[in-house]
C-alpha cells in the first residue's frame, strides 16, 4: 500500500505525542492514538502489513501472557515491540503501531506484540491481520463495562471473524474460550489452524467451583459434565446431549508441581515433551505460560527457548511485584475479578511467616464501578483460613486485615460478613498513610501483601516510586 | 432455636453480580441472632415446594442463562411459586429475577416472552443501559434507615400494574423504567429491584426487614428481632451517601 502523506502525518503525530507525554512523565496514553486515528481513520490497515503481528485477548492473564511471550520473542532473537501498561484500547494499539513505523512508512522491527482488551480486538483485528491470536480465557470481569460475559466472547469471535487466516492459540479447558474453535473447520475459516491448550487429569487439582461462569453448554445449554477441573470453569469439560466438549490439547500440561514461588511443569507437544520452571506462583500462572509455549508451537520456535522464557521474566506491572522495605516483605498483586482474586488469596495462605493482607479497593471506570464483585470473591474460606494466625499472633496483637481505597468501607463489610472480627479490621482509606501504617504494624521477617484494584494501584505509585525506587513501574 | 428455610432458586444460573452478598447477609444477621438459616438451591428439574419456603431469593442473569431456565420455571414451578406469593412468604428478587416474576417481557424485536406471572409487572427492553449507582427512599423502612443504596446495570424498562407498590423513590440513579422516579416492586412480602448484587450487606435494614417479615409469619408469637451494632455498615453507608447525594 502506498504511503500516503496521510499516513505519515498520523505516524509524526502519534510519535510526536507519545514522545512528549512521556518527557512530561503522564501515564496517559490513549490521546497519540487518538489523533493519529483522527488523521487517518483507515492507518491500521496501512500500517499492519509490513509486521508480523501477535495479539493476546480474552480476560484474564493477558499481561502476564503477553510478557511471557515477549520474553520468548527476545529468547528467540526475534526483534519486536509491544504496548505496555495495560494499554489495551483501539487507541493504544494504534499509537504502538504508528510508533513502531518510521516516517517514511518502514517498520523499525519486524515483529509486534498486541496485548488487546475484547472490545479491541473486536475492532482492530480485522484490519491488523495477526499472524497468531491467543485468547487466554474468559471470565466475569468489569461487566459494567462490556456488558456480559457472552457479548464479550462475541467480540473476539467477530474479530476472529475478520482474520481467518490467522493461527488460533486458545485454552481448550475453558469451554467459553474452546468455543472459538467450534465451526472454524467450515467455510471460510476451514484452513485455520488451531492450537487448543490444557492440562492433563493429573495436572488439574479439581475445586470445588465456588463460582461457575459457565455451568451450561454454549450450543445446546445442557449442564456440562466434569471428569476434572482445575478453577473457575476450566476443566475437562463435556456436553452430554450435543456432544460438544474439550478439544484435545495439541499443547498438554502433564505435570504441575506448585511451589510458593513458581511452578514445575512436563509440557507434551508432537514436537516432544520437556520440562520447564515457571518463574510466577499459582496454577492461573501455569495456565499463562502454557498459553506462551503454545503460541511457540504456532511459530515453530525451539522449546529451549520457552523454558528460558518461563523461567526468567520481568515480573509485570503490579502483578506480582516484590520489593523489601524496613525488614519486611512487600508484595503487590493486582486484584480484578473474582476468579483471579480467589487465586491471589490462595496463594496468600501458602505464605510462611507473618502475614498483613492489604485490600485496595477503587471504584474507577478502570477498576468497574460496581464493587459488588468482591461478594464473590471466597473471603469467607480465607477468613477461616487466617483465624488461626489471628490466635497465633494474639498477643503481640499483630495480625490483621488492611483496607484502604474509596470503598474502604465497603471492603471493611464484606470481611466482616466473612467472619473476620471487627477489631481485626484496619480501616484507612488514604492508601499512602495505609501503607506506611500496614507496613510499620506487619512483624518484623513478614510479609505485607497489598492487593490493590487497578487505580488504587496508580495512587499508591507516589510513595513505592519515591521511598522504594519502583521508578516508572507502571509503565 | 428459630429456623429459616431460604430457597435460592436457580443459583447456578442466576448470580450475577455478587448476589451471593445478599445470601451471606441474611445467613450471618440470623446467626448473630442465634437463629439458624437454611439455605436450600433449587435448579433446573429440582421441586419447589411452597410450604418448606420462609424467604426466596432470585438473582440476576444472562440473558443466555435467563433463556435456558424459562421452560422450567414455566413449566415446572409457575403454580408452587404463585401459592407461595399469595401465602405471604418472602420473596427477594433481582434484576432478572424480578423481571421473571412478571407477566412478560417484551424484547426490542417486539418479541413477547411469558414469565411467571407472580407480580403485576411487565418488562419492556430499552434502548440503553442503566448504569449506575442507585439510591432509593424506602418509607416502610425506620427513618434512620429510609436511603437504600444499590448498584443497578439493565437494559429493561419495569412498569408496575395497579396493585403493585414502588419499593422506593428514587434519590439517585435511573430505577424501574430510568424516567417514572421509581424503584423496584412491592406487592405483599414480596420485593423486586433493580438493585443487584451487595443490596442487603450496605442496607442491613432492609434485610433485617425481610427477616421480621419471614419470623412473623412462621413464629407469630415470636420475639422480635433483637437490634445488631452494624457500625461498619453505617460507617459504609454514610461516605456513600455523602458522596452522591452530597448529605452531611
Ligand atoms: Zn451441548
Amino acid at each position: 500500500m502506498a504511503f500516503s502523506a496521510k499516513t505519515s502525518a498520523a505516524v509524526l503525530a502519534a510519535r510526536f505525542l507519545t514522545f512528549t507525554m512521556r518527557l512530561l512523565g503522564s501515564g496517559g496514553t490513549s490521546l497519540p492514538g487518538k489523533v493519529a486515528l483522527r488523521i487517518c481513520p483507515d492507518l491500521l490497515a496501512r500500517l499492519s502489513g509490513h509486521f508480523s503481528i501477535l495479539m493476546v485477548t480474552g480476560t484474564n492473564g493477558k499481561t502476564t501472557t503477553s510478557r511471557m511471550v515477549a520474553q520468548l520473542l527476545e529468547a528467540s532473537g526475534l526483534r519486536y515491540r509491544t504496548n505496555k501498561s495495560g494499554a489495551n484500547l483501539a487507541s493504544g494499539i494504534t499509537a504502538t503501531v504508528a510508533c513502531a513505523t518510521s516516517l517514511f512508512g518502514n517498520p523499525k522491527v519486524p515483529w509486534l506484540l498486541l496485548e488487546a482488551d475484547e472490545a479491541a480486538f473486536r475492532v482492530t483485528a480485522p484490519h491488523l491481520k495477526p499472524k497468531a491470536v491467543i485468547a487466554t480465557n474468559f471470565f466475569r470481569d468489569q461487566l459494567d463495562r462490556f456488558g456480559e460475559l457472552y457479548s464479550t466472547l462475541n467480540a473476539v469471535r467477530e474479530g476472529l471473524a475478520g482474520t481467518p487466516d490467522s493461527l488460533l492459540v486458545f485454552n481448550a479447558d475453558d469451554s467459553l474460550c474452546a468455543s472459538l474453535g467450534i465451526g472454524m473447520d467450515t467455510g471460510k475459516a476451514a484452513s485455520r489452524r488451531l492450537f487448543p491448550f490444557g492440562l492433563s487429569v493429573s495436572a488439574s487439582p479439581g475445586s470445588d467451583a465456588f463460582s461457575s461462569d459457565a455451568a451450561f453448554c454454549i450450543r445446546c445449554s445442557t449442564r456440562y459434565r466434569y471428569s476434572a477441573s482445575s478453577y473457575g470453569h476450566l476443566g475437562h469439560f463435556s456436553c452430554p446431549s450435543c456432544g460438544y466438549g474439550r478439544p484435545t490439547p495439541a499443547i498438554l500440561c502433564e505435570t504441575v508441581v506448585a511451589g510458593p514461588d513458581s511452578s514445575r511443569v512436563r509440557i507434551v507437544t508432537n514436537r516432544g515433551a520437556y520440562e520447564a520452571e515457571i518463574g510466577l506462583p499459582g496454577l492461573y500462572n501455569v495456565y499463562n505460560g502454557l498459553s506462551a509455549a503454545a503460541l511457540a508451537e504456532a511459530l515453530s520456535l525451539p522449546h529451549d527457548a520457552v523454558v528460558k522464557a518461563l523461567a526468567s521474566f520481568e515480573r509485570g506491572f503490579g502483578r506480582m511485584e516484590s520489593f523489601q522495605a524496613e525488614g519486611r516483605t512487600v508484595q503487590i498483586i493486582l486484584v480484578k475479578n473474582p476468579t483471579g482474586f480467589d487465586q491471589v488469596l490462595g496463594y496468600l495462605e501458602t505464605l510462611p511467616g507473618p502475614v498483613t493482607p492489604a485490600f485496595l479497593i477503587n471504584d474507577g471506570l478502570a477498576d468497574g464501578t460496581d464493587v459488588s464483585w468482591l461478594w464473590d470473591v471466597d473471603f469467607e474460606r480465607f477468613a477461616a483460613r487466617f483465624a488461626s494466625r489471628f490466635e497465633e499472633q494474639a498477643a503481640d496483637d499483630a495480625a490483621f486485615m488492611a483496607v484502604s481505597g474509596l470503598r474502604a468501607d465497603d471492603m471493611a463489610v464484606r470481611l466482616k460478613y466473612a467472619g473476620v472480627p471487627e477489631s481485626r479490621i484496619l480501616i484507612c482509606p488514604e492508601p499512602d498513610a495505609m501503607f506506611l501504617d500496614a507496613l510499620a504494624r506487619t512483624p518484623k521477617g513478614g510479609t505485607l501483601c497489598l492487593m490493590p484494584t487497578y487505580t488504587a494501584l496508580l495512587a499508591l505509585r507516589g510513595i513505592l516510586a519515591k521511598r522504594y525506587g519502583l521508578r516508572d513501574f507502571w509503565k | 432455636m428459630r429456623e429459616l428455610t431460604l430457597i435460592h432458586l436457580y443459583p447456578d444460573l442466576m448470580n450475577l453480580y455478587g448476589d451471593r452478598g445478599n445470601i451471606v447477609t441474611l445467613k450471618r444477621r440470623c446467626e448473630w441472632r442465634g437463629i439458624q438459616l437454611n439455605v436450600v438451591p433449587v435448579s433446573l428439574g429440582d421441586p419447589f415446594d411452597a410450604d418448606r419456603a420462609d424467604i426466596v431469593f432470585i438473582g440476576g442473569g444472562q440473558d443466555y442463562e435467563q433463556a435456558i431456565l424459562q421452560d422450567d420455571a414455566l413449566t415446572k414451578k409457575r403454580d408452587d411459586i404463585l401459592r407461595a406469593v399469595e401465602s405471604d412468604v418472602v420473596f427477594l428478587a433481582i434484576c432478572g429475577g424480578y423481571q421473571l416474576l412478571g407477566s412478560h417481557y417484551l424484547t426490542g424485536e417486539g418479541k413477547r416472552i411469558e414469565c411467571l406471572g407472580a407480580l403485576d409487572v411487565c418488562t419492556e427492553a430499552g434502548r440503553k443501559r442503566l448504569i449506575g449507582n442507585l439510591i432509593f427512599d424506602c418509607p416502610f423502612l425506620p427513618e434512620e434507615n429510609r436511603k437504600v443504596i444499590g448498584f443497578e446495570n439493565h437494559s429493561g424498562m419495569t412498569f408496575r400494574g395497579p396493585s403493585v407498590n414502588p419499593l422506593g423513590r428514587v434519590l439517585y440513579g435511573h430505577g424501574n423504567t430510568g424516567s417514572d422516579g421509581t424503584e423496584g416492586a412491592l406487592y405483599r412480602n414480596v420485593i423486586g429491584s433493580y438493585s443487584h448484587g451487595s443490596l442487603l450487606p450496605k442496607n442491613p435494614a432492609l434485610a433485617d426487614f425481610l427477616l421480621e417479615r419471614a419470623l412473623l409469619r412462621r413464629y407469630p408469637a415470636g420475639e422480635r428481632l433483637s437490634p445488631l451494632p452494624d457500625e461498619l455498615e453505617r460507617k459504609a453507608r454514610e461516605g456513600l451517601l455523602k458522596r452522591f447525594l452530597h448529605t452531611s
